[in-house]
């Protein structure tokens, strides 16, 4: 009922960013934007955010007024009653009272925010630096591994169970809802209830070390039908090369020994220390938001990574011949 | 009459001690009750419990410091002359005001308790 | 002078009395009127010039008067202040466009790590005690502050460990892991990054310590005659209650520093989750100093302007006991905030919600103070002076940054923006108007009192307009970057997203604030050819206005006695009388430096206090307690040893040879017919206190190693593990009786030494150390003998911690007891002149309760859980 409410009262709003030019538009708007929310929480906050600006920009007028006008304005000296009623009202019954209000608002939405939902369970592991995702289904055993990409269905609450390995991250997609810190140790979790099907910037939001700052990913919200086809898609294991060169590719990745790192399930690869591959050239980005997913991009990486990310733990493949590193990533690139 | 209060700094400073305390308990019962049984509704119990005697307490202290400040006696509140009376009533308002505050603090530091129900 | 008075009689035992004051208190009306000769006061100002003669040339650095001491650390902490600002701009400049390679991703890390930790740890905290150092004094009327020679042990401590820290950018070693530090990533770090972190910054946090004991004494026992609690300048109540929180808030961080140093170096896994430990212990600890840091930075600021406003307004300030609640209030409710910076670490829903209320709460003192800066001016005729202009821009700067944390209290929406530049907007705008301008302010406001020159009018509207608009160019831009979805401490961003005009302007912006900066350091810095200004050139009403010019070096010409908040508007012929003697002090007959201490609240005179002058002990001291922080960073640990016990040896000289000396006579006619005592013990001295409020600090870093015991039983549950060795419960048993009897013996020696038995207070005095060592070792052996190995799992390794840390506190009480004997022998412990058997006895309070504690931890808590 309250979500109803809250969700109904973002047009007035919105309409004031939307309405406010075309300066405006791009201000509030992006793929990375709390002020452009495609979640239920975050739609709650967007509002709750104008509506405290609103209140804080007459609060900041009334103050600086008040001052302007008492230093420089005023014509004689008020009465000393007036002086002590400024500090009585001004400094204790209005802010108490507002504040009072502010606060069991914001008390009465945390519960909801921190709803475990009945939907999917996922559970995010903060690597460095690069985000293990395992989805849980009731359909099959063991997870389903994926990486660097979140992909959640539309209109129903999912729960994100967090970890960390090394050290503390925090996972962030602002147009979803707010974040979660994961941590060495400890199992934290959040809940996520995406309302509009798209794609979404997030990043890690708390420091790292050395490459922080390249610790992004992708958020995708589907449509229930399309997610759950995804996921059945994501289950099943790589197909094998089909052309010439991906199978040279995929000679190369064997024999550099990659599979030490990574996994590819069905082609032989087990390594659990890097990301899962298996599904690679499907996902929208590559080394964790930071690069299109391109064969271009996938060249450049495998050449340099250390230049892309600083302190990655990925060893380069520079020295490979031209020829071999093209196939490397086309056939990487064909892991759809 | 001059109470041993009425010089204290300690006193004055009574409420704001307890709105600590009440503080750190309510933290403190909140963290094992949820950390070892996740017994979300023995810590907002507990919670209430420790709210109204920390009101209880603070309530004495500002009725003690409202006899100190004495306003009716003479109505002035600037308390500003090198006297025994002055210095005693300044240190009573400033006593009564921090109970107010204090008052106002343990009431919004409660409030979580009232509105949510579970340790997640 | 005095003459020998014939002891009354005395039972056996009775103790022996001590000195009490003598006279007239208060003076009358026709006393402060009568005229003062002539001839005797030129008399009396060539004895006291040359008593409070700066040393010249190159002696002038073993300088220890409050007027050079404070000189030289605000000075010291605005160059820090410029050179972390200097890291700002290269941040900036990094950031102007994305993907930008200015800046190397380890370089862009070690900087903001350095921007945030000089910031708040070499500017802002030190300049608020560098700037109180300077002023209480002259505030309060008083000759200097209580412990001269700390101010400038602090001082020396302060640039050494400053040196130390900023020095470590230069060969690219700095620390890089955030200001904030966060294990795992600031444990595992490589290089001494983290260890330079961790024991510079303990060092310089001792030395801030060691200042706020100061300033809270200084409040409480060296106001002028007559000056009541109700009569106490604002600035004075701010330092208490400031003081008051460094007091609680540095030390759970100094208890953090030492379990982290030791797992650093002895790798005790007190943050390591794979040995029981716990990350969130750490960042606890950080943050109950860490958020009451803030307003430790905050409120110096605000009192700053409670004393610019009623000059401004030239009206008494409205409102006094409302401020003296904001001010005690904020102190308090600010220990309720720590979590709101761990909203996002998935803590119980209940709990945030207590600390985002107290969060909200905290607003409300805050408010009042404002307002009542608006009573008052709303009541007087306002003088839009100079300093004026910068408050202004203060209030308008800090309610915006206020305004935007009311909505970061709320737990849901921090959940969106924290870690975010909305979070660097946010901050920025309550430092820069809690703290930045309200300083230069008070800059402007008291240049002359310092410099008894003017700064200049004209450049200081070019610095603040500059600095201003500047400012707003760079932050406001940065809520949106932040809501945009910037996360903080990136080191360069992607194009295309939102974020690149934004950052550009940003930058710019930066760039001007930095000239507004260097406009203003450039006026303050310059060389003035201009003659000296008046002598209260704003007209203000509080006692820094009556120092005269040019200041002749000891501060009051004699110590008033003071009858009102405003004594140079209200109080007659206020200056007249003071400065030809009239009141307290006005000689100084024996060549020494004095100053009046009186009583917490009423401020009777109870004692004059001879203070310490210029010396090089303090300076050693500095240097060895330098070597023994700094050696462990490259763990060289037995130069950092040697360099510790000449540091202690150091620091004995210097108390043995300048504090509680046996005086010339018991009391000294101090003028207005009163004689109060040379030599005083216990609550009356400020030694006394000097020593009790440092315990409070001790007592709250002891807590804060017991609060990590309770935390790890609420966050583990594995704590402690199956199976686990516990201490020995027959040596605990007996650690905490045998230091038990070492408190009594020590306690009873007081008492007996008043009765001037002197064979059994030697006895005592010799027996305490003796059990104190066995009960030290008692403990040691507790963990020792069941071979509790610290590095397996954290319930070991903090039983040794405290084990660790209440040993060292008891080498500490054995030597403060054998200090004793030996002034017992040296005729400088009497039956009248105890001081120090005082202080050691209220030390052993503090140290027998921390013992139980421990005893009582590390061998019931096994049973109890």
């Amino acid at each position: 009922m309250q979500d109803e409410d809250a969700q109904g009262s973002t047009t007035a709003p919105r309409r004031l960013c939307w309405g406010g030019g075309a300066l405006l538009l791009t201000a509030c708007s992006g793929p990375q934007s709390v002020l452009d929310p495609a979640g239920r929480d975050a739609e709650v906050l967007a509002v709750l955010f104008w509506w405290m600006l609103g209140g804080a920009v007459l609060l900041w007028l009334a103050m600086n007024g008040l001052f302007f006008y008492v230093t420089r304005m005023k014509e004689r000296a008020f009465s000393p009653q007036a002086a002590d009623r400024l500090i009585v009202f001004g400094g204790v019954v209005f802010p108490t009272v507002v504040l009072a209000v502010l606060l069991s608002f914001a008390l009465s939405e945390m519960p909801r925010q921190r709803d475990l939902g009945e939907g999917l369970t996922l559970r995010v592991t903060g690597e460095s630096w690069w985000w293990r995702v395992e989805y849980r289904t009731e359909d099959t055993e063991t997870p389903v591994i994926s990486a660097n990409e979140i992909r959640l269905p539309a209109g129903s609450r999912s729960e994100l169970e967090l970890a960390a390995n090394g050290y503390i991250h925090s996972l962030w997609i602002p147009a979803l809802g707010g974040k979660t810190d994961l941590i060495p140790g400890r199992e934290t979790r959040m809940s996520l209830e995406p309302v509009t099907p798209g794609e979404y910037g997030g990043q890690c939001a708390e420091f790292c070390g050395e490459s922080h700052a390249k610790m992004a990913l992708r958020a995708v919200v589907l449509p229930p039908e399309e997610f759950a086809a995804w996921l059945e898609q994501q289950a099943a294991p790589a197909t094998p090369p089909e052309t010439e060169t991906a199978r040279r590719g995929q000679a190369v990745f064997l024999r550099e020994g990659c599979g030490a790192c990574h996994a590819i399930r069905g082609l032989g690869a087990r390594g659990t220390i890097g990301p899962d591959l298996t599904h690679l050239g499907g996902r929208r980005t590559l080394a964790a938001g930071v690069l299109p997913m391109s064969r271009a991009a996938l060249e450049d990486w495998l050449r340099a990574p250390e230049a892309i990310k600083p302190g990655v733990r990925m060893p380069a493949y520079g020295h490979l011949a031209a020829a071999d590193l093209a196939a490397l990533a086309t056939f990487l690139e064909g892991l759809k | 009459m001059e109470k041993a209060r009425h010089t204290s700094l300690w006193q004055m400073i009574a409420a704001p001690i307890v709105w600590a305390v009440h503080f750190c308990a309510v933290y403190a019962w909140t963290a094992s009750a949820c950390a070892h049984a996740g017994a979300a509704e023995e810590a907002r119990l507990g919670v209430a419990l420790m709210t109204l005697a920390a009101l209880g307490l603070i309530a004495v202290f500002a009725w003690r410091a409202w006899r100190q400040w004495d306003l009716l006696s003479e109505n002035d509140h600037v308390h500003d002359a090198p006297t025994d009376g002055h210095r005693r009533r300044f240190l009573g308002h400033a006593g009564l005001l921090l109970s107010m505050v204090s008052a106002i603090g343990v009431s919004f530091v409660a409030a979580p308790a009232f509105y949510i129900g579970s340790c997640l | 002078m005095t003459r020998p008075r014939p002891e009354p009689p005395r039972a056996w035992h009775d103790p022996i009395p001590q000195a009490a004051p003598e006279g007239i208190y208060p003076p009358t009306e026709e006393m402060l009127r009568a005229p003062v000769d002539p001839k005797v006061q030129q008399a009396q100002e060539k004895r006291l010039r040359a008593v409070w003669a700066q040393p010249k040339g190159w002696r002038y650095i073993s300088a220890v008067n409050n007027s050079e001491v404070g000189a030289w650390y605000s000075l010291t902490a605005f160059g820090f202040m410029l050179a972390a600002g200097v890291l700002a701009l290269l941040m900036r400049v990094q950031l102007a466009v994305p993907e930008n390679d200015f800046l190397t991703a380890d370089r862009f890390n070690q900087f903001f790590t350095m921007h945030g930790s000089a910031m708040m740890f070499l500017f802002a905290v030190p300049m608020f005690e560098a700037i109180s150092i300077l002023l209480l004094p002259a505030l309060l009327g008083a000759r200097d502050m209580p412990f001269p020679r700390l101010s400038a042990y602090g001082y020396w401590c302060f640039l050494i460990g400053g040196i130390f820290v900023m020095g470590s950018l230069l060969f690219n070693v700095a620390p890089d892991s955030g200001w904030f530090m966060y294990p795992p990533l600031a444990t595992k770090a490589e290089g001494p990054g983290s260890d330079i972190w961790l024991l510079g910054l303990s060092f310089i946090e001792v030395a801030s310590i060691a200042a706020a004991v100061e300033l809270i004494v200084g409040v409480i026992k060296c106001r002028p005659p007559g000056m009541r609690i109700n009569l106490m300048p604002l600035y004075a109540w701010y330092v208490l209650v400031v003081g008051g929180m460094i007091l609680f808030a540095f030390p759970p961080l100094i208890a953090g520093d030492f379990l982290f140093e030791m797992e650093r170096s002895f790798d005790w896994p007190f943050f390591d989750p794979a040995r029981g430990g716990d990350p969130m212990l750490w960042q606890h600890l950080f943050w109950i100093f860490g958020h009451p840091e803030v307003y430790i930075v905050f409120l110096p600021s605000i009192a700053i302007a409670a004393m610019v406003v009623p000059t401004a307004a030239q009206r008494p300030i409205a409102g006094y006991s409302w401020i003296v609640l904001s001010a005690v209030g904020t102190g308090f409710l600010s220990f309720g905030l720590w979590v709101h910076h761990m909203f996002t670490t998935g803590l119980p829903s209940l709990s945030l919600g207590f600390f985002s209320a107290a969060s909200e709460a905290v607003v409300i003192p805050t408010g009042v103070q404002l307002f009542a800066f608006m009573a008052t001016l709303m009541l007087g005729r306002v003088r839009m002076i100079l300093p004026m202009l910068w408050i202004a821009g203060a209030v308008a700067i800090f309610t915006a940054g206020g305004l935007t944390g009311v909505m970061l209290a709320i737990a849901p929406f921090d959940w969106q923006v924290h870690d975010t530049y909305f979070i660097v907007a946010h901050l920025h705008y309550t430092l820069f108007g809690g703290m930045i301008f309200p300083v230069i302010g008070g800059v402007y406001y008291y240049y002359p009192f310092f410099a008894k020159k003017k700064m200049s009018e004209r450049l200081g509207r070019w610095s603040f307009w500059l600095t201003f608009t500047g400012f707003n160019i760079c932050f406001l831009p940065m809520h949106l970057t932040g809501l945009q979805g910037m996360p903080r401490r990136v080191y360069t961003y992607p194009g295309g997203i939102g974020w690149d005009w934004l950052n550009l302007i940003s930058t710019v912006g930066a760039f001007v604030v930095a000239a507004g900066i260097l406009v203003f350091a450039w006026d303050l810095l310059r060389p003035k050819r201009q003659p000296p200004t008046e002598r209260n050139p704003w007209q203000g009403g509080t006692l820094e206005w009556s120092h005269d010019v040019p200041d002749p070096g000891w501060g009051s010409r004699s110590v008033p006695y003071i009858t009102s908040r405003y004594p140079l508007w209200e109080q007659e012929e206020f200056l007249d009388r003071l400065d030809s003697g009239r009141f307290y002090i006005p000689d100084a007959p024996e060549g020494l430096r004095e100053t009046v201490v009186t009583s917490a609240v009423d401020a009777v005179p109870q004692h004059v206090a001879r203070i310490t002058g210029p010396a090089w002990c303090t300076l050693w001291a500095a240097a060895f307690t330098g070597g023994a922080f700094i050696f462990p960073t490259f763990h060289m640990y037995v130069p950092a040893v040697i360099s510790a016990l000449l540091a202690l040896a150091a620091v004995v000289w210097w108390l043995w040879t300048s504090t509680a000396q046996v005086p010339e006579a018991p009391l000294k006619d101090v003028g207005l017919g009163l004689r109060l005592p040379t030599y005083v013990s216990g609550p009356q001295a400020p030694g006394w206190w000097g020593v009790f409020i440092t315990m409070l600090g001790d007592a709250t870093g002891f807590a804060s190693l017991v609060f990590g015991v309770f935390f790890y039983w609420t966050a583990r549950p594995d704590f402690p593990p199956e199976g686990a060795i516990h201490a020995d419960p027959v040596f605990v048993a007996a650690a905490a009786m045998l230091l038990c009897a070492s408190w009594g013996a020590t306690r009873v020696a007081r008492s007996v030494n008043r009765r001037a038995w002197h064979g059994l207070t030697r006895a005592l005095l010799a027996a305490a150390p003796v059990l104190a060592l066995a009960g030290g070792g008692a403990f040691v052996l507790a963990v020792t003998v069941p071979d509790m190995e610290p590095t397996s799992h954290v319930y070991p390794a903090i039983i040794w911690a405290l084990v660790v840390w209440t040993c060292a506190h008891i080498l500490a009480g054995v030597l403060m007891q054998l200090y004793c004997l030996a002034g017992a022998f040296a005729g400088k412990l009497t039956p009248r002149h105890d001081a120090d058997l005082w202080n050691t006895t209220l030390f052993w309070h503090f140290l027998v309760l921390t013992c139980l504690v421990t005893a009582a931890v590390i061998g019931l808590l096994p049973g109890a859980l």
